[in-house]
């Protein structure tokens, strides 16, 4: 993996399977904004297709991998980190990004997100969080704001919000990121960082999801929803009404923790070696 | 969005032998003409024919306001012409954007304060946090897009130094990074101009300005400036692959100099000549369809 | 073959055939009575450069073995029932995406968290059917703690070469019974390398199969870069709905298990020539029904055994063979009647079968096998 940027330009076309392009998310999604991100960040570390593998769970965010010209898994709903952890220790010399969703991620497979940060893999977790289950038909996730409307709250969600950011954090994940898809470039450069971060990484992307939250929500169409992040995110809006209902889309944004722990395969073949006695501890 | 560091920010200063344009930007009350007349004092005390001219027609609070500084040998023309501007200083960041226009292509300086004056016709429903008709676009993506210049929170640097109303001069004191003329002559110059009793403040906030670096790159973008060595030549363009559009408009409606529009179901390039090459469109396109081509900006 | 004779427990002969045949990943999770199989496991995969990771539940250590799997590791888990019933939808997954691996069930008393120290039989059912669609299914039932051995290391042997996971069924009773065992030495354990996709191209098929049904596998960084999804997909791996290629490829993940029959077929009778009454058991179950079949034959009763050690796919053809030959069937389990279903389809009416069903959390015995042939032999 490369330091610095490498010297030629990026096309995202050298990185996607092109037979199936377009690709099959709705207009304005942002999830493609996501990938597109996520392949300028993997140009950017020099990551080479071949040693690229990309673990998806269920959903719109498992679609994303499938398009990627690399080794790409689609796996169960909920359980690609735990997919990935295997194939992770089993081939140390892949690097191993995760793409998943805020349902995929938090609701069905919320224990492996917290056990994979504790655990300290060498993985990198990319959250796509639209809000919502789009594959399904608009059903409330976890990270659904409160009064948001879909297809299980059609009065208005009421249950409070996972913040993924400070669930990671919390469960020890060395490197811990949020970014909004408006916030393209700034997305990659947060990629970036967390592919090279050496443990368990996990980046949070505020996406779009236009053609079922967006349109119930009455929140516009994708350049409205899009331009809305800006406005969403930022701290003092939500600072005004600290009882309010926590709202995912007011967050901030940037690299929350980023610390250097004993990665996990490390430490697992350093005690492999202990119990062989071939090398000291 | 290469990560930004102090050589970024730190300016060339011009060497000013051969006269400059300055556009002031901004909206009723900032003190506009406050920056303008600093200027001009400063040039003919440079020996400089200076022509000042200046729109305040407007200037009950609200209003827009604009003051042409030229400078020069021998200046002719009262205003400077589009694409004419060596320098744009805006205290307002939507007229920063309305005046984009008039700086000169390739080696323009920008400088803006970040705060937001959301005036009475923007707003769409007196709801509180309803959607406004305020201008979009970030500093982040405009500053990214001018050869030299940064967008600062001028507004907060004066208020935290105890008066929000001096941002005009933490504005003049950033302005005069670019300019090679000595501080103690612009502490004289602001000295001969402000009322006797905000000297003090006016001095501290011309200080700041002058010294102003941009926050570490992890803080919020809006408030840091993301600025490339040189603008790259004018051969730069956007190309749209009609066959993975799915049409969703946010290309056309982000794109800071409107030069994409919809035909139809499809984005298609409409005013290709106003393409600058900022690749908005192209990171954000969720659908990989379009291509911006510009050496002198990383994709 | 040079072998050493050594006493071993079930689970210990597990772990240790496992490493023997090859296995360099284990991921599991607590759960009675198989946590010997991991707590050896933890221990002895490091020895020999492999891994050991204790996963958060039974769902991420089957997700983490086809993971490993997908590596190009030879993987195991195992668990009982509970932990079973969680992984069957990653069991399906990983026979939809045809990756090898293995997976010990030691049965216990069910339902539910049931009887977590007492022996059962009452998870044939769901290793047969226990994952939602139609999938290539594998399942072994060895009946000593010397067949543990030799199952364990055939099941690794019928994973790699069939592409599908393989589930080994056996219960706490000889999971923790200690008995000797006669340990080959390793250079005469084979077992087959997984067939290796060689040739990356653009027109490269990742789930196009010649004669024997079963594609060839990438490793990741070979340069093949494919897709792999649960999703119904076509020989290119790709997601389908078309019906012909969506006929096509579930025909041909079915039929794999069918053209490789033989191989799968294992199963061991005695004094079945003759058989009146014949009985069907396996696992532990058999090992009391051999005991009741020597007591019978000394009373005079021509009585044999059928014991199927590969239960899934069942030896259909002896059985009806052997089925034929008899006036009646008797199917001791160790559930309120499983397996017994299934010889009812296959003897189809040619004998009456008769279930013998035990739920109490107690092996069956020689003495309640014998009690109902001889009732059976009276009313024949």
């Amino acid at each position: 993996m490369l330091d610095v940027a490498p010297a030629t330009p990026f096309d995202p076309k050298d990185y996607l399977r092109l037979q199936y392009m377009p690709h099959f998310m709705c207009p304005g999604c942002g999830h493609g904004i996501a990938l597109r991100a996520l392949l300028a960040a993997v140009h950017d570390c020099g990551i080479a297709k071949d040693d690229l593998a990309v673990v998806c769970g269920i959903g719109c965010s498992g679609r994303v991998g499938g398009y990627i010209d690399a080794n790409t898994f689609h796996t169960t709903h909920g359980r690609p980190l735990a997919f990935a952890t295997g194939l992770k220790l089993a081939r140390p010399d892949l690097t191993v990004v995760v793409v998943t969703g805020d349902g995929d991620c938090l609701a069905i497979g919320g224990n492996h997100l917290i056990h994979a940060a504790r655990r300290n893999l060498d993985l990198t977790c990319l959250m796509l969080n639209n809000e919502v289950y789009g594959m399904t038909g608009g059903q409330a996730s976890p990270t659904t704001a409160a009064t948001r409307l879909t297809s299980t709250t059609q009065s208005g969600a009421i249950e409070p919000t996972f913040d993924a950011c400070a669930l990671a954090a919390a469960a020890g994940a060395g490197f811990v990121g949020r970014e909004v898809t408006r916030q393209a470039p700034a997305l990659k450069t947060l990629i970036a960082r967390a592919l090279r971060h050496k443990g368990f990484s996990f980046v949070e992307v505020m996406s779009d999801c236009t053609e079922v939250y967006g349109r119930k929500n009455d929140l516009g169409e994708a350049p409205e929803m899009i331009l809305s992040q800006k406005a969403d995110m930022r701290p003092e809006q939500h600072n005004d009404a600290p009882n309010q209902p926590f709202r995912p889309n007011a967050l901030p944004t940037g690299v929350f923790v980023e610390r250097d722990l004993p990665e996990y395969g490390a430490r697992l073949r350093a005690h492999a070696a202990m119990i062989r006695g071939d090398t000291a501890r | 969005m290469r990560p930004l560091s102090q050589d970024d920010i730190a300016p060339t200063p011009w060497p000013v032998t051969t006269g400059m344009n300055i556009l002031v930007v901004g909206v009723g009350g900032q003190g506009v003409l406050m920056i303008s007349k600093a200027l001009a004092l400063m040039a003919q005390r440079r020996g400089f024919a200076v022509k000042q001219s200046e729109v305040h027609g407007m200037a009950k609070r609200g209003g827009i306001v604009f003051s042409h500084v030229r400078f020069a040998e021998q200046v002719w023309s009262p205003t400077i012409t589009r694409g004419e501007a060596d320098m744009l200083v805006a205290l307002e960041w939507a007229e920063a954007l309305r005046w984009l226009d008039h700086l000169r292509p390739g080696r323009g300086v920008f400088i803006a304060d970040t705060r937001q004056i959301v005036p009475p016709f923007a707003c769409r429903s007196r709801k509180r946090g309803a959607p406004s008709g305020y201008a979009r676009e970030t500093p982040a993506e405009i500053v990214g897009r001018h050869a030299d210049g940064c967008a600062l929170d001028a507004t907060g640097i004066a208020t935290a130094l105890g008066d929000s109303r001096a941002a005009n001069t933490v504005l003049l004191g950033r302005l005069s990074a670019w300019l090679d003329y000595p501080v103690a002559e612009w502490h004289d110059v602001i000295a001969a101009i402000v009322p006797k009793g905000t000297r003090e403040i006016n001095r501290k906030a011309f200080d700041a300005g002058r010294g102003w670096t941009p926050p570490a790159p992890d803080a919020d973008p809006d408030l840091v400036a993301a600025v490339p060595d040189a603008l790259p030549d004018r051969h730069v363009g956007v190309a749209i692959e009609a066959a993975w559009c799915k049409g969703c408009g946010i290309c056309v409606k982000l794109c800071p100099e409107r030069c994409l529009a919809m035909d139809g179901p499809k984005a298609i390039v409409a005013t290709p000549s106003a393409c600058t090459g900022c690749r908005v469109c192209e990171w954000l396109c969720p659908d990989f369809a379009v291509t911006v081509r510009n050496e002198g900006v990383p994709a | 073959m040079s072998t050493r004779l050594t006493a071993l427990h079930g689970n210990h002969a597990c772990a240790l055939a496992a490493v023997a045949a090859g296995c360099r990943f284990f991921a599991g999770y607590p759960i009675t009575p198989s946590s010997e199989i991991a707590e050896h496991l933890s221990y002895e995969l490091p020895k020999v450069g492999g891994t050991f990771v204790q996963m958060e539940d039974e769902i991420a250590s089957i997700a983490a073995v086809i993971g490993a799997s997908l590596g190009g590791l030879r993987a195991m888990t195992a668990t009982s029932g509970p932990g079973f019933s969680l992984m069957q939808e990653n069991i399906g997954y990983g026979a939809m995406i045809e990756a090898p691996c293995v997976v010990i069930d030691v049965m216990r008393g069910g339902p539910s968290t049931g009887m977590p120290t007492r022996p059962a039989q009452g998870d044939i059912m769901q290793a047969r059917f226990g994952s939602h669609g139609d999938r290539p299914v594998v399942a072994l039932a060895p009946a000593s703690v010397q067949e543990i051995y030799t199952e364990t290391i055939r099941a690794f042997d019928l994973a790699e070469q069939l592409r599908t996971p393989v589930t080994v069924l056996y219960d706490q009773v000889i999971a923790q019974l200690l008995e000797s065992v006669a340990v080959p030495e390793p250079a005469t354990i084979h077992v087959h390398e997984r067939k290796w996709a060689n040739g990356a191209g653009a027109a490269f098929q990742p789930y196009a199969a010649g004669e024997d049904g079963v594609p060839a596998m990438v490793r990741p960084g070979d340069g093949h870069r494919v897709h792999t999804t649960g999703l119904t997909h076509a020989e290119s791996g790709f997601p389908t709905q078309v019906p012909p290629v969506v006929d096509r490829m579930m025909r041909r993940l079915l039929g794999k298990i069918d053209i490789h029959a033989a191989m799968l077929e294992r199963y061991e009778t005695l004094m079945t020539d003759d058989a009146d009454v014949l009985v069907v058991a396996y696992g532990i179950t058999a090992r009391a029904a051999r005991r009741a079949v020597m007591v019978l034959r000394a009373e005079g009763l021509r009585v044999g055994l059928f014991r199927p050690i590969t239960l899934w796919p069942f030896p259909e053809g002896p059985l009806r063979r052997l089925a034929g030959q008899a006036r009646a069937v008797l199917v001791p389990e160790m559930n309120a009647g499983q397996l017994v279903l299934e010889i009812q389809r296959l003897v189809a009416g040619a004998a009456p079968v008769h279930p013998l069903g035990r739920i109490d959390g107690e092996p069956i015995a020689p003495d309640q096998i014998v009690a109902a042939v001889k009732e059976l032999a009276v009313h024949a």
